[in-house]
């Protein structure tokens, strides 16, 4: 074990500490002291983490937004991000089965790269899931308002979606707080129960969609705004896929990491492309794009609607519902574990990594992911929170990629990865452009404010831990 | 370790009839609950080698490794107290130290990697003296023998096999007799083996009741039925309800 370079002090004098020990096996990891880690995700758990965090906001949240940008070839631009996403999920696996440690990406590039990147990573990690979730939240916020008219509550023009987003992110955040006991079996269940009620959906619309029932529908253009619109549109959904390597940022819990890690990471990112596109598919083929984009974020409501009547609706507001609360909830697990990641290795305060005894929950992490949430959820803007969050996790996809290939290149004596990507160069380097290029797509708004965040976590690190190192090490 | 005498526990008679291992008992411990084991319990399983298993349960946003960082020295200076305890009693202790999120799965698999012949589900409990062995279903005779005749070997303790009659085809008298066989032959007087038979549809709940008559319980495991998934395995709803410790029989492995 190469532990020469793990040194340096950070502002408060704390240098990078090192828990468990790189070797692993089956169904623990032992640290130092020989105690026992349990590893206890089974690849199902690790599928449902994945899925259940991307699952919400490609088809609950964009299918009316992204019509209307992009027409029909919205599909194509779920498709297009499906691409950049496996591209980078093929580097982040080889990686997590070498590296099966809390924090994920942030933890590949500080080894891989050095600290500079690595805390540039892991504070824009830390800031980009906040603003995922904060996005999350206000879709959760559109869907219950969405349910309560429904059910023929009216409001009177209050601004219902932000109270009933701050309201739900407080209870989530107190929630995780206070401890919660089955979170991995509920969200094993609720991805099941909302894979069930996408399918019978999609199953339904796609026919309808292909003609089988009901009069064939006035065949609209392909791209009605052009190629680049379904490229800057791709750079808009692509939050849609911010959840794969949400699974590598709980490696250290799951069994089996070497098989499980890229499986559940590929397996995650390809059952949800299918997903996206046809949902697109099928609801560019029901409506014109621009009655969708008219429809806003609740726009597969009323493709719903148009299929299957009130319940039909019901069915899709109650899965809108699900998938929002499951991604909101698994981005501020992931939150608090990419700050202890951080923490850690002394680019935070040690402080932040702090376990509350009596609930057993990392309290200080927690509340650094939901304080920041509720704040930018009263902003409301739901595109700038989805570009800024897309943005950070684009940078830190790119970095994973170079990565993969720095380690390749040096190979330490330890890296020794179950899983080895094929044709490794060409792929991490598509990914690499691929998730760099698709930020020069996005709005002008969002990349001022992701690069002047990350601006922000370079300076932090200059000012606090300058002199810690990582580079190289387990 | 494994390979030492059987210790106090050795019965005297004829090889053939010794027993065939020191029996191996997980003792396990929740330590940062501040849970222990009694002195009584100690002197009760010092003749079995033992397994002390310190583990501390965390919700499931909590990273296992993020408590060892804050918790591991206190959970092992715990561990090691509680060790030193069955040292005295004359018994060297494995130790070991698990941060996990599912209690159950933890202790399944070090039973499984230390190849245990009984789980201890700790209850306070004053001195050992009566041990009820309730038999309502196949069960290992030979381990059972191996533990309760190694346990109870230089006590004066008694144990009463009670065979539960839930109307099926399990035979219960007969399971009742082989038992006592086995008890006998591995050395243990005939007047500390007492038996009795009756019938209850409710197993579990006629054992807890009658636990205050006893010190100790020790019980086979059960396979999966389709109560046990609604209500919680057999000998844990037991353990919570009764007032006694009980020591759950492992099926062998393999």
């Amino acid at each position: 074990m190469s532990t020469e370079t793990r040194e340096g002090t950070n502002r408060d004098g704390e240098s990078p500490e090192q828990v468990a020990l790189p070797a692993t096996e089956g169904e623990t990891t032992v640290t130092e002291e020989g105690s026992e880690l349990e590893r206890s995700i089974g690849l199902v758990g690790g599928i449902a983490i994945g899925v259940g965090t991307m699952i919400g906001a490609g088809i609950f949240v964009f299918p009316g937004l992204a019509a209307g940008r992009a027409g029909p070839a919205a599909a194509g631009s779920f498709a297009i991000g499906a691409v950049i996403a496996l591209l980078v999920a093929l580097p982040a696996s080889e990686l997590a089965t070498a590296m099966p440690e809390s924090g994920g990406g942030y933890y590949f590039v500080s080894r891989a790269l050095g600290a500079l990147p690595g805390a540039v990573v892991g504070l824009s990690i830390w800031l980009g899931l906040v603003f995922a979730t904060a996005f999350y939240l206000v879709s959760f916020g559109s869907y219950a308002a969405a349910l309560l008219t429904e059910a023929g509550v009216a409001f009177g023009g209050a601004p219902v979606v932000e109270v009933l987003a701050l309201g739900f992110g407080g209870l989530l955040t107190a929630l995780n707080l206070l401890g919660t006991e089955n979170a991995t079996t509920l969200q094993n269940y609720v991805v099941g129960l909302l894979l069930t009620i996408l399918v019978l959906f999609l199953g339904y619309g796609g026919l309808d969609a292909l003609g089988v029932f009901g009069a064939e529908r006035t065949p609209e253009r392909f791209m009605p705004f052009g190629p680049l619109s379904m490229v800057t549109t791709a750079a808009l959904v692509f939050t849609s896929y911010l959840g794969f390597a949400q699974v590598a940022t709980v490696a250290g819990d799951i069994e089996n990491p070497g098989r499980n890690l890229p499986l559940a990471m590929i397996g995650s990112v390809a059952i949800v492309a299918v997903l996206y596109v046809a949902t697109i598919f099928v609801a560019t083929s029901a409506f014109g794009s621009d009655s969708l984009s008219a429809f806003g974020e609740t726009a597969i409501v009323e493709v719903a609607r148009a299929f299957g009547g009130g319940v039909g609706a019901l069915a899709i507001l109650l899965g809108g519902l699900l998938a929002t609360v499951s991604s909101a909830n698994a981005s501020i697990l992931s939150t608090s574990r990419a700050v202890f990641a951080v923490s850690k290795d002394a680019l935070l305060p040690r402080t932040a990594s702090r376990v509350n005894l009596r609930y057993g929950t990392p309290h200080v992490a927690l509340s650094m992911a939901g304080g920041p949430v509720l704040a930018l959820v009263a902003l409301g803007e739901v595109e700038v929170l989805a570009e800024v969050a897309s943005f950070l996790h684009l940078v830190m996809y790119g970095l994973i990629c170079v990565a993969l290939l720095a380690m390749r290149r040096d190979e330490p004596e330890w890296y020794d990865p179950e899983f080895r990507v094929p044709a490794h160069r060409l792929v991490a380097g598509l990914g690499a452009t691929a998730s760099f290029g698709l930020i020069a797509f996005m709005q002008r708004e969002s990349q001022v404010v992701g690069g002047a965040i990350m601006l922000a976590t370079a300076g932090w690190y200059k000012y606090y831990a300058a002199d810690v190192q990582l580079k190289g090490v387990l | 370790m494994a390979d030492d005498d059987t210790g106090p526990a050795s019965p005297t008679e004829s090889p053939a009839l010794r027993i065939r291992e020191p029996p191996k008992v997980l003792v396990p411990v929740e330590v940062l609950e501040g849970q222990s084991v009694s002195t009584q319990l100690v002197e009760f399983l010092a003749p079995a080698e033992v397994v002390l298993l310190g583990y501390h349960v965390l919700p499931e946003q909590t990273p296992t490794e993020q408590a060892s960082m804050q918790f591991e020295d206190r959970a092992r200076g715990a561990v090691d107290d509680i060790a030193e305890a069955f040292r005295e009693a004359g018994r060297e202790v494995e130790t070991r130290v698990v941060f996990t999120h599912d209690r159950d799965a933890t202790v399944d698999r070090v039973a499984a990697e230390a190849d245990v012949t009984a789980v201890l589900l700790p209850n306070p409990v004053a001195d050992v003296a009566d041990v009820l062995v309730p038999i309502r279903g196949a069960i290992d005779a030979g381990r059972l023998a191996d533990l309760v005749a190694t346990l109870l070997a230089d006590s004066r303790g008694a144990v009463t096999l009670w065979g539960i009659d839930t109307g099926g085809e399990f035979d219960a008298a007969a399971a009742v007799d082989r038992a006592r066989g086995t008890l006998l032959d591995r050395g243990l007087a005939a007047d500390r083996v007492r038996t009795e038979v009756s019938e209850s549809d409710a197993p579990a709940r006629a054992v807890i009741e009658r636990s205050p008559e006893f010190d100790v319980i020790v019980m086979g495991e059960s396979g999966p039925d389709l109560l046990s998934l609604l209500l919680g395995d057999p000998a844990e709803r037991v353990a919570e309800g009764a007032v006694a410790p009980v020591l759950v029989v492992r099926e062998r492995s393999g």
